[in-house]
C-alpha cells in the first residue's frame, strides 16, 4: 500500500507508504501536518497534486465514502458517534451501506455490535445509549466499528489521550491483533513512549513536510524530538528551588458525592508546584471542579490561606484567588472568536473595569503585557483566539487566570496537544510562577512531566488521594500508587 | 487468540437486561400514554358525556390533519431543525385545493396538486435551510409571515366555497369522519414504521443526533434536512386536503396556530428538541392529550378560554419533567 | 464595541459593515416612498411612524442582548398582551391608580421574564421550547382573564397623553424609547455586561470556565426583556386608548426580524444594539411607506418576511463564496508557498 501527495494547503509533497501488518506513527508538533494528511487519506481534503495509491491501483478523486469502500477507518480523538442512538446502531451506520430505502434488521445489528464490543473487550450493552456512555467507552466503540468494518487501513489519532491505563492495555492489545491479522494502522500520538512500545516506523513531519521515515527500532526519544523540533531541546524541565513557604490551599476530607471524590486531604505551599497524578477517570478533573465551584464540595474543608472556605461557584472561586486553566483548551480555556485582548480580561472584570463599564485602552494595554511576556505569538490583541496555534491558545487561557493574580493556580493537563517546543515555554513559565511565590496544582496524565516538574507528586485514585510522593520519584512508584496495588502486574 | 479469553470473561460479569433498557429508553412515551390514560379515566368518572360517539369522532376527525402534519413536525424536529410555517402552508394549500375543486378538479388530482404544493414550499425551506445553512428558526419564521400575508393579500381574507362531493369526499358523513381518521392512523403508522425500521428513517435520526458523524459514516445530513422540509411540507399539503373535506367551506385562516399544536404535540410526546431522540407513538399519545383538553374542559364546565393557557402550560411542564429528568440523570 | 471580530479595517470595511448596508437600504426606501406618497415624508407622518413603532422598536431592543447570548425569546409579543390585560385589570377592577397599576405591570413583567430565565438556566433548558410554551401560557392567559372578549377602555387624557400627544414637539412616547435605547446600548456597548453576554453567546462553557456568572447574565436578558415588554404595554395601552388580549399578537416576529435585520447573529455573540435600531427604522419606514405608495397592508408583512431571509441570506453568502474560492486560489497559493520555504 502506498499513497504520496503532492501540494495540499498544508502539506508540501509529503510522502508517506503504509505496509500491510506494520503500525506507522505519525508524529509532528501541532500544525505540522498530521491532520491534513489523514483528511486526505479519509477523502475529507482533496489533495491539490500528487497521487494516492491503495493496494497498488492509483485512486483518482477519494471522498469519505470511497474511503470508507477502500477499507480506510479513521478513529478520531473525539469520538464522532451518535449520542443518542444505541451502540448496535451506531456501529450499524458505519458499516451498513447508506442506501436510503433499506429495510433495518434490528436483530442483526444487534449481534453484530455485541460480537464486536466483545472481541475488543469492552463491557457495553448494544442497546445503550451512547451519550450514556463515557468517552474511553465511546473510543471503545468507535475501534469496534472500525474492526467491524473489516478495515485495511485503520488511522488511530490520539487515540489514547482519554483512556485510563487499563484501557490503554486494551487499546495496545487490540492493535497488536490488528497488526498480526494484516491490518496497516496509522498511530499518531504526541506520547512518544507509545510510539516505541507499538509503533514498527515513524514518519515525522514538520511544517507540511516529511522530515524522515525511519524504523522505531533505530530511533531513541532525543533523536525523535530533535526530527520535530529541528533542534536540540537541551533541557526539557526547569529545576525547582525547593523553598516552600507558607501553606496556601488545605483540604481536609474534602468529597462531592456527584463527582465521586470523597476524603481527599493535600496541602498545597505557595511557591510549590503539586502534581497531580492518576489515571483518566480517578477524580483528578473533578477535584479541580470542585476546587473551582464548578461541582460544589458537599463536605470535608476547604481552607485558603488558613480561611474555611465553601465555594460555590466558578465567580466565588475567582473572587477568592483560585485559577483553574481546563484541560479543554478549544471548549473551555479561550473563546475562540473573541480578540486575545477580551479572552484575557475575561475573568478580571470586575477589577479591571470598576462600575463594569468597559476601559478599552487599560484592556489592550494589558494583553499587550502579557503577549511580550508570555512571547504569544500572534499579530496583534484584536487577532481572534481561534487564530492561534495550540500552544499559543494555552498561553492566552494561561495569561487570562495570571491577569487575576491568583494565589493558588490549578493546570489541567497545561500542555496536552501542545507541540514540545511550546511546551518546554509554558514548562518554564510555570516554574517561574511558582518561583514567584504561586501555589500551583498540576494534573497531569503525562508521566515525565509530572516527574520533572512536580516538588511533590499526589496521587490519585478512586476519587481519593491514595499517595504523596516527594518530587523526584520513580516513575514506577507514582505509576503503582496510581494503579492500585493490586493492579500492579498490568502497569509493567 | 487472545480476544477470546476476554470475552469469556466478559460474557460472565456483563448483565443484559433488555425489558429494564426498554423501559428506560421509552419512559417518556410511556409517561405521556399514561398521563393520557389517567385524563381518559378520570373522563370517564367525572364526565361519561365525553364518551358520547358522534362528539367523540367528531373531535378526532378535527385532530386528524393535525396528527399528520405533526408526523412531519416529529420528522423535522428529530432532524434537530423546527418548522413554525406550517400553519400558513396549512393555509396556502388548503385555498389552492379548494380553488382547484371549485375549478371541478376530481380529487385524485387536487390531492397530488395539493401535496405538491406544500412539497414546493417545504423545498423553498429546505434550501435556505440546509443549501445556505441558515438557521431554522429564523427561515421558517420568515417563510410564515410570507405565506400568511401573500395569501391574505391575493385572497382578502376569502372564503373558498366547494362543490358538491368535496364535503366528506362524497361520503356520508359519519362514513368521511371515519375514512379521514383511519387515514391518519395509516400515515402514522407508516411512518412509524418507516422510522424505525427504514434505513432512511434512521437517517433522519443519525443526522438529528450529530450531522458530522451523519457526514462521516457516509449520509449527507444537507439530503436528508432538505427532504425532511419537503416531507413535512407534503404532509401538510395531504393534511390541508384532509381538511378541506371537513367542511362546505375553505377558511382562508385555517391553520392559524398548527405549529404551535403540532410542536407542543412533539415536545408533550418526548421528542428531545436536542434531535435524535423520539417516537411517533409518544407524539400520537401527545397530540390525544392536547386534544383533550379542550373537551375536557367543557366536560367540567370550565371556560373554553383556558384551553391556550393549559396548552402552553403542559409544554411547560413536559419540558421541565425532560429537564428534571436530565438533571437526575446526571447525577 | 462591535468591530473586534472585524479584522479589516478602513474605509473598505466600514463601507461593508452591515449596519452601513442598512443606513443605505434605509435612505433608499426613504428617498423611494418620499418620491412616491405625497405626505410621505411629513413631519407628522414621521411621528405618526415612531408613535406605531415604539412598542416593537422596545421588544428588539430587548431581544438584541437575548440573541447575543445565543438565546430567544418567543414570548414577548404575548407577555405584552398580558401586561396590558393586567394592567387595564389592576386599574379597572383593582381600583389602583394608574401609577401603581403601572408599577405592578412592570413588576410583573419582571416576574414572567423571571419564569422564562428560571426555566432556562436552572434546568438548563432550551429558550426556544420555554419561550414557546409561554408564548402559549401567556396568551392563554390574557383570553382565559378576558373571556376572550373583555376589553379596558375609558383611560384618562393624562394617560392616553402617553400614547398620543407630543411633548416638547416629539410624540411623547418618543423619550421614553430613546432612553430605554441609550441604555440598552451602554449596556451592551459599553459594560462588561455586554462582553459576558457575547461571551456566552459564543460558548456558554467557557464562559462558564472563564468565572463568569452565566445564569445571572442569562436570567437578566430575559427579565429585562420582561420588563420592557411591559412598558410596552404601557404604551400600547396609551396610544389605543384599549387595553384587549390580542394586544402584540405577532410582535415578536417583527423584534425578531429587527434584529437579525440588524446584523445580530442568530447563532449568538455577535451583533449591535445600533443595527438593531436600524432595522426597527428599516421595518417601520417600509410598512409605513407601503401604505402611502397605496400599496395592500399585506405587502409589508410580505416583504419583511422577505427582508428577513435576505438579510439572512446576504450574512452567509460571502463566507460560502470565499469558501469556494479558498478552494480555487489554494492551487495556486501552495507552490509559492513551497518556494518561499526551502
Amino acid at each position: 500500500m502506498t499513497k504520496s501527495f503532492g501540494a495540499v494547503r498544508a502539506l508540501k509533497g509529503v510522502s508517506f507508504d503504509l505496509r500491510p501488518g506494520e503500525v506507522h506513527a505519525l508524529l509532528g508538533e501541532n500544525g505540522a501536518g498530521k491532520s491534513t494528511l489523514i483528511k486526505v487519506v479519509t477523502g475529507a481534503h482533496q489533495p491539490d497534486g500528487g497521487t494516492i495509491e491503495i493496494g497498488g491501483c492509483q485512486v483518482a478523486h477519494l471522498t469519505p465514502a470511497s474511503a470508507h469502500e477502500l477499507g480506510i477507518s479513521c478513529i478520531y480523538q473525539q469520538p464522532a458517534l451518535f449520542p443518542a442512538l444505541t451502540v448496535a446502531e451506531n456501529i450499524a451506520l458505519r458499516l451498513e451501506p447508506a442506501t436510503v430505502g433499506r429495510r433495518v434488521n434490528w436483530p442483526e445489528r444487534r449481534a453484530r455490535a455485541q460480537k464486536l464490543l466483545l472481541r475488543i473487550g469492552a463491557a457495553i450493552d448494544a442497546d445503550t445509549e451512547v451519550r450514556r456512555l463515557s468517552m474511553p467507552e465511546q473510543q471503545l466503540v468507535e475501534i469496534a466499528c472500525a474492526l467491524g468494518a473489516g478495515a485495511r487501513i485503520v488511522i488511530m489519532d490520539e487515540p489514547t489521550a482519554s483512556l485510563t491505563q487499563k484501557e490503554q492495555h486494551l487499546l495496545f492489545s487490540v492493535v497488536r491483533d490488528l497488526r498480526a491479522s494484516g491490518v496497516g494502522v496509522i498511530y499518531i500520538s504526541h506520547r512518544l513512549e507509545e510510539i516505541f512500545a507499538l509503533a514498527d516506523r515513524v514518519t515525522v513531519l514538520r511544517d507540511g513536510e516529511s522530515v524522515g521515515t525511519n524504523k522505531v527500532d533505530d530511533m531513541n526519544e532525543a533523536s525523535l524530538i530533535k526530527l520535530m523540533v529541528g533542534r536540540e531541546v537541551s533541557q526539557l524541565y526547569p529545576p525547582g528551588d525547593a523553598a516552600p513557604r507558607e501553606v496556601v490551599l488545605s483540604l481536609k476530607n474534602l468529597g462531592c458525592a456527584a463527582s465521586g471524590v470523597r476524603n481527599v486531604t493535600l496541602n498545597v505551599r505557595a511557591g510549590e508546584i503539586v502534581g497531580l497524578a492518576g489515571l483518566v477517570g480517578a477524580g483528578r478533573t473533578e477535584l479541580a471542579r470542585i476546587l473551582f465551584g464548578l461541582t460544589p464540595a458537599d463536605e470535608g474543608e476547604l481552607l485558603l490561606n488558613g480561611q474555611r472556605l465553601t465555594i460555590n461557584s466558578p465567580p466565588e472561586a475567582v473572587a477568592h484567588g483560585i485559577a483553574y486553566v481546563p484541560e479543554d483548551r478549544r471548549r473551555h480555556g479561550v473563546i475562540l472568536e473573541m480578540p486575545i485582548a477580551a479572552n484575557i480580561t475575561l475573568a478580571i472584570h470586575q477589577r479591571l473595569f470598576p462600575g463594569a463599564w468597559l476601559r478599552l485602552g487599560a484592556e489592550r494595554q494589558l494583553a499587550l503585557d502579557y503577549i511580550r511576556d508570555l512571547d504569544i505569538k500572534a499579530y496583534g490583541p484584536e487577532a481572534p483566539g481561534g487564530a492561534l496555534s495550540g500552544g499559543n491558545q494555552q498561553k492566552i487561557a494561561l495569561a487570562r487566570w495570571l491577569a487575576t493574580k491568583p494565589k493558588l493556580l490549578i493546570l489541567d493537563e497545561p500542555t496536552q496537544g501542545v507541540d514540545v517546543g511550546a511546551k518546554s515555554e509554558i514548562h518554564k513559565i510555570i516554574r517561574h510562577l511558582a518561583k514567584e511565590g504561586l501555589a500551583v496544582l498540576m494534573i497531569s496524565s503525562d508521566l515525565p512531566e509530572v516527574l520533572g516538574m512536580s516538588d511533590r507528586i499526589a496521587v490519585m485514585r478512586g476519587g481519593t488521594i491514595t499517595a504523596l510522593l516527594p518530587g523526584g520519584s520513580l516513575a514506577h512508584d507514582v505509576m503503582a500508587a496510581a494503579l492500585g496495588q493490586a493492579e500492579k502486574g498490568v502497569a509493567a | 487468540m487472545s480476544w477470546l479469553r476476554r470475552s469469556a470473561r466478559l460474557k460472565k460479569e456483563w448483565r443484559h437486561d433488555p425489558e429494564a433498557l426498554m423501559l428506560k429508553r421509552h419512559f417518556r412515551e410511556l409517561s405521556v400514554a399514561a398521563a393520557l390514560g389517567i385524563l381518559l379515566l378520570f373522563l370517564a368518572v367525572a364526565a361519561p358525556a365525553f364518551y358520547q360517539a358522534q362528539p367523540l369522532l367528531s373531535l378526532l376527525t378535527r385532530e386528524a390533519p393535525t396528527l399528520v402534519v405533526a408526523c412531519g413536525m416529529a420528522l423535522v424536529i428529530i432532524s434537530r431543525q423546527i418548522d413554525i410555517s406550517v400553519g400558513s402552508q396549512f393555509a396556502v394549500c388548503s385555498v389552492c385545493a379548494g380553488l382547484l375543486a371549485a375549478l371541478k378538479w376530481p380529487p385524485f388530482l387536487v390531492l397530488p396538486a395539493s401535496i405538491a404544493i406544500g412539497a414546493l414550499m417545504g423545498a423553498i425551506n429546505g434550501t435556505l435551510v440546509a443549501g445556505l445553512r441558515l438557521p431554522s428558526i429564523v427561515v421558517t419564521l420568515a417563510t410564515m409571515v410570507t405565506w400568511r400575508e401573500g395569501l391574505r393579500w391575493l385572497r382578502q381574507g376569502e372564503f373558498v366555497n366547494l362543490p358538491d362531493g368535496v364535503q366528506w369526499l362524497g361520503l356520508s358523513q359519519a362514513n368521511g369522519q371515519r375514512a379521514l381518521i383511519i387515514t391518519a392512523l395509516v400515515v402514522l403508522v407508516l411512518m412509524a414504521l418507516a422510522m424505525k425500521h427504514l434505513s432512511a428513517g434512521r437517517f433522519v435520526h443519525a443526522v438529528g443526533s450529530d450531522a458530522e458523524a451523519a457526514r462521516l459514516a457516509g449520509i449527507r445530513p444537507q439530503l436528508v434536512t432538505f427532504s425532511t422540509f419537503v416531507l413535512i411540507g407534503a404532509f401538510t399539503g395531504f393534511a390541508a386536503m384532509m381538511n378541506i373535506a371537513q367542511s362546505p367551506q375553505v377558511d382562508p385562516k385555517s391553520g392559524t396556530g398548527l405549529e404551535l399544536k403540532t410542536i407542543a404535540a412533539v415536545v408533550v410526546g418526548g421528542v428531545a428538541i436536542s434531535g435524535g431522540r423520539g417516537t411517533l407513538w409518544g407524539v400520537f399519545a401527545g397530540l390525544l392529550l392536547l386534544a383533550c383538553i379542550s373537551p375536557a374542559l367543557t366536560h367540567l364546565h370550565i371556560e373554553a378560554y383556558w384551553e391556550k393557557a393549559i396548552q402552553g402550560a403542559i409544554i411547560l411542564l413536559a419540558v421541565v419533567a425532560d429537564g428534571l429528568r436530565t438533571r437526575s440523570e446526571k447525577r | 464595541m462591535s468591530t473586534p471580530h472585524h479584522k479589516a479595517t478602513g474605509w473598505k470595511a466600514l463601507l461593508f459593515r452591515h449596519e452601513t448596508v442598512l443606513l443605505l437600504v434605509l435612505v433608499m426606501e426613504w428617498l423611494y416612498f418620499n418620491s412616491v406618497g405625497r405626505h410621505f415624508g411629513s413631519l407628522d407622518n414621521t411621528f405618526d411612524i415612531v408613535r406605531h413603532t415604539v412598542e416593537i422598536g422596545l421588544l428588539a431592543l430587548v431581544m438584541t442582548p437575548i440573541i447575543l447570548t445565543g438565546g430567544i425569546d418567543l414570548s414577548v409579543g404575548s407577555l405584552l398582551g398580558l401586561c396590558a390585560i393586567l394592567f387595564g385589570k389592576l386599574w379597572r377592577d383593582a381600583g389602583m391608580s394608574l401609577m401603581v397599576a403601572g408599577l405592578c405591570t412592570l413588576g410583573f413583567g419582571a416576574l414572567a421574564g423571571g419564569l422564562n430565565a428560571t426555566l432556562i438556566t436552572w434546568l438548563r433548558l432550551p429558550p426556544l421550547i420555554v419561550t414557546l410554551g409561554t408564548y402559549s401560557l401567556f396568551r392563554g392567559l390574557a383570553e382565559a382573564i378576558t373571556h376572550g372578549a373583555d376589553t379596558f377602555t375609558n383611560f384618562p387624557a393624562s394617560f392616553l397623553f402617553l400614547g398620543q400627544e407630543r411633548w416638547l414637539g416629539i410624540p411623547a412616547q418618543a423619550p421614553v424609547f430613546i432612553v430605554v435605547a441609550i441604555a440598552v446600548w451602554l449596556l451592551v456597548h459599553r459594560t462588561t455586561f455586554g462582553r459576558s453576554f457575547r461571551a456566552i453567546g459564543f460558548t456558554p462553557e467557557g464562559a462558564r470556565y472563564a468565572g463568569i456568572p452565566v445564569e445571572r447574565r442569562i436570567s437578566l436578558v430575559y427579565v429585562l426583556a420582561g420588563i420592557v415588554a411591559a412598558l410596552a404595554a404601557i404604551i400600547y395601552t396609551a396610544r389605543l386608548g384599549q387595553a384587549k388580549a390580542d394586544a402584540g399578537t405577532g410582535y415578536e416576529l417583527f423584534a425578531i426580524t429587527a434584529v437579525v435585520l440588524g446584523g445580530t447573529s442568530i447563532f449568538g455573540g455577535i451583533g449591535s444594539v445600533h443595527g438593531t435600531l436600524l432595522g426597527v427604522a428599516a421595518i417601520a419606514v417600509l410598512s409605513n411607506g407601503l401604505v402611502h405608495a397605496r400599496q395592500p397592508r399585506e405587502v409589508a408583512g410580505m416583504l419583511t418576511g422577505g427582508l428577513l431571509l435576505l438579510a439572512l441570506s446576504s450574512s452567509v453568502l460571502p463566507k460560502l463564496l470565499s469558501g469556494l474560492r479558498a478552494r480555487k486560489s489554494a492551487a495556486n497559493v501552495a507552490p509559492i508557498a513551497h518556494q518561499t520555504t526551502p
